[in-house]
């Protein structure tokens, strides 16, 4: 069973594209291009992210739905039908270790509808339903909140409340690779903690910043995803907090620094009441914890307006004894360094038509197997196709090991390439 | 030709080109390079490639986007006519600008902004050829009394404020439905009554609109109708209409 999860687990680092989050609506609703707010889609820039920190406000007395055409709705849709090919080693079957290769386009390539904006100064959603891919992935909400922005007047206190990703350093959803997923962010090999922080979570936060979002903080509280249904006032509690800084440095090599820290902590319900051999949700007691710490660097080398983007980031992770059963005391490490380079930004409609990005993905565990190295390249060249859409031709490989998880205890490689076309509108 | 008079014309043309050169601030090369890379990230969908505010989305924006070809500028702390100063291009750049759809660019660098600004520069000759005009004084505002106030609407009526903005500040003076900018779009006297100026909330920002007035728009400069006081007594009472 064990051996399974692990293998899961790790397929799951590097075998499954990441969906993502663009939403043109904004640019239709401004009249901006994506570049205004994105480094190149789906990653954020500084501008983009002072106004999603705003509450997907740029407050100029234009962001109401009422200072808007009436014909304008705020949905977008997203889908990226790709090709893609995908192996996997030292598989077990009946003759023994065996190396899987298969390729193809998905009968039904997956597809996000993403809704989001104001209803009325201060109060904004977001809303994505993601899937729709049959007749083996049905839709669900991935992400489904509403928020209350400048409590008391003031940009420091803010609230936010349903289904959404936490404040991370890097956002998986905003990420640009498809085919291999910030492999720290994944549960534990072999953990019953079932927490994901690529996955978007249920729950509350706060958070605040200041004009730009020089300064900024979020504190979550939420229960973990795959919440086994503790007991008490709020069932599998987790505490995330992330705060960031940005630095200006008047330097035209390396113009911009962002610094960041982060910290969790999380109890599991590890007993339950059972009926015929199955746990009771919600009756979940004797919590155990476990927890994160960790930090990022980010910074920006050459022009802003076509920068080589650096992040690199650091997670530690510890889990109490016995929150998987029979297991001491368990920690590990890891993180990653990402590239994102543009390497051209031009007066024109096109104004970035490359991005080339490249990351390193590295956990270290304690003990026992799981440690994991991934390697992730790509480029996209983005079409000319103006402000109120876009799409890219995707280009990328990726090739992860996860040493001693597999069956027989030997390492699992899976290499993944695909090319396809992203495509938001 | 009359050689004294050529003699004085060519003098007059000597002046008119020292004083042009010694005081024209091009834009900077360097900086302007940067700040291409930068307007093509984020301004052409609004102001086109050539900066004459006719990007792809102008045609839905109201009010349309600045063109920057011509050199007008409505946001200055200059002289009316005058070009603005750089900081003047740079405070909308960081701020925006309310009820319009140029939003604030507070997250960008410093260093980008004022790339932008020397991009901005380059679409215009006028830069190039006569000199940006230097901000005016604003004198430190007065302490609000209910003389100060009367003395405002004083101003209001003299100035005839009310045949734009309308009696009560509305923006729905006599001549409010026949305005247009020097573009020929339509333009709406502002709205006193509810949220901030386009430039900014703070009592300065007006006192500056009514002493600069708005180039390329009907909105005129009183400086040399009223004086500095007459024109804080005007910002106390046009403040005074404020309803929300």
């Amino acid at each position: 069973m064990r051996a399974a999860l692990r293998l899961a687990v790790t397929l799951g680092l590097v075998a499954f594209a990441t969906r993502a989050e663009a939403i043109p609506a904004f640019a239709r609703k401004y009249g901006m291009s994506c570049t205004a707010c994105h480094l190149a889609w789906p990653i954020l820039n500084q501008q983009g992210q002072a106004f999603r920190d705003a509450g997907y406000q740029f407050g100029t007395e234009k962001d109401e739905p009422t200072t808007v055409a009436p014909a304008y709705w705020p949905v977008a849709m997203r889908t990226t039908p790709a090709y893609q090919y995908t192996r996997t080693t030292n598989q077990e079957s009946e003759a023994g270790p065996i190396t899987i290769g298969s390729g193809g386009l998905p009968a039904g390539p997956a597809a996000d509808l993403l809704t989001a904006g104001t209803i009325a100064r201060d109060i904004s959603f977001l809303l994505v339903a993601a899937g729709f891919a049959p007749p083996d992935e049905p839709a669900s909400l991935e992400s489904a909140f509403v928020r209350l922005s400048n409590l008391g007047g003031s940009s420091w206190a803010n609230f936010k409340i349903g289904k959404f990703e936490v404040d991370l350093p890097a956002s998986p959803h905003r990420g640009v690779s498809m085919t291999s997923g910030y492999a720290i962010y994944a549960p534990r090999q072999g953990s019953a903690v079932p927490l994901d922080l690529s996955a978007n979570q249920v729950g509350v936060e706060f958070d605040g910043h200041d004009a730009g979002s020089v300064t900024r903080y979020a504190i979550s509280l939420v229960s973990a995803n795959d919440d086994p249904g503790g007991k008490g006032p709020w069932s599998s509690p987790l505490i995330y907090a992330h705060a960031q800084r940005s630095f200006e440095t008047g330097s035209e090599v390396l113009p911009w620094v962002r610094l960041g820290l982060l910290g969790s902590i999380g109890w599991l319900p590890t007993t339950f009441q059972t009926l015929g051999g199955e746990n009771i949700s919600g009756t979940g007691g004797d919590y155990k914890t476990y927890s994160r710490l960790g930090g990022e660097v980010t910074g920006q080398i050459g022009n802003p307006a076509s920068p080589l983007q650096w992040q690199v980031a650091y997670m530690y992770g510890q889990e109490s004894a016995e929150v998987t059963p029979g297991e001491a005391k368990a920690t590990f490490s890891g993180g990653w360094l990402e590239l994102d380079w543009v390497p051209v930004s031009r007066n024109d409609y096109n104004a970035t038509p490359y991005l080339v990005f490249a990351r390193y993905d590295m956990v270290r565990q304690g003990a026992g197997p799981g440690d994991f190295d991934g390697l992730t390249l790509g480029v996209r060249r983005y079409l000319a196709v103006g402000p109120r859409a876009s799409a890219a031709v995707h280009l990328e490989v990726s090739s992860g090991t996860s040493k001693g998880t597999a069956y027989n205890g030997s390492n699992v490689q899976t290499t993944a390439a695909m090319a396809g076309i992203d495509f938001a509108f | 030709m009359n050689p004294t008079r050529l003699l004085a014309s060519l003098a007059a043309l000597v002046l008119a080109l020292s004083t042009t050169t010694a005081t024209a601030e091009p834009p900077q090369p360097a900086a302007a390079a940067r700040g291409a890379k930068a307007y093509g990230r984020y301004c052409v969908s609004c102001h086109g490639t050539q900066g004459d505010g006719r990007g792809p989305s102008a045609e839905w924006l109201d009010p349309r986007p600045r063109n920057f070809t011509s050199g007008t500028f409505k946001f200055r702390s200059t002289v009316s006519g005058e070009l603005p100063t750089d900081a003047d291009l740079e405070r909308t750049i960081e701020h925006g600008l309310n009820h319009t759809s140029m939003p604030h660019w507070r997250a960008l660098t410093a260093v980008e902004r004022r790339d932008l600004v020397q991009f901005v520069k380059t679409f215009s000759t006028r830069f190039a050829t006569e000199p940006q005009g230097k901000p005016i004084a604003v004198p430190p505002a007065p302490k609000v009394t209910p003389a100060l106030l009367a003395q405002g609407k004083e101003v209001w009526t003299k100035v005839q404020c009310a045949s734009c903005h309308g009696d009560g500040g509305k923006g729905d003076g006599a001549s409010a439905t026949t305005l247009r900018d020097d573009w020929g779009q339509p333009i709406v006297p502002r709205d006193f009554t509810s949220g901030p100026l386009k430039v900014g909330d703070r009592p300065e920002d007006l006192y500056r609109a009514f002493m600069t007035g708005l180039n390329g728009s009907p909105m005129p400069s009183f400086a040399e109708s009223i004086s500095p006081d007459e024109a804080w007594a005007l910002v106390v009472y046009v403040r005074s209409l404020r309803k929300d």
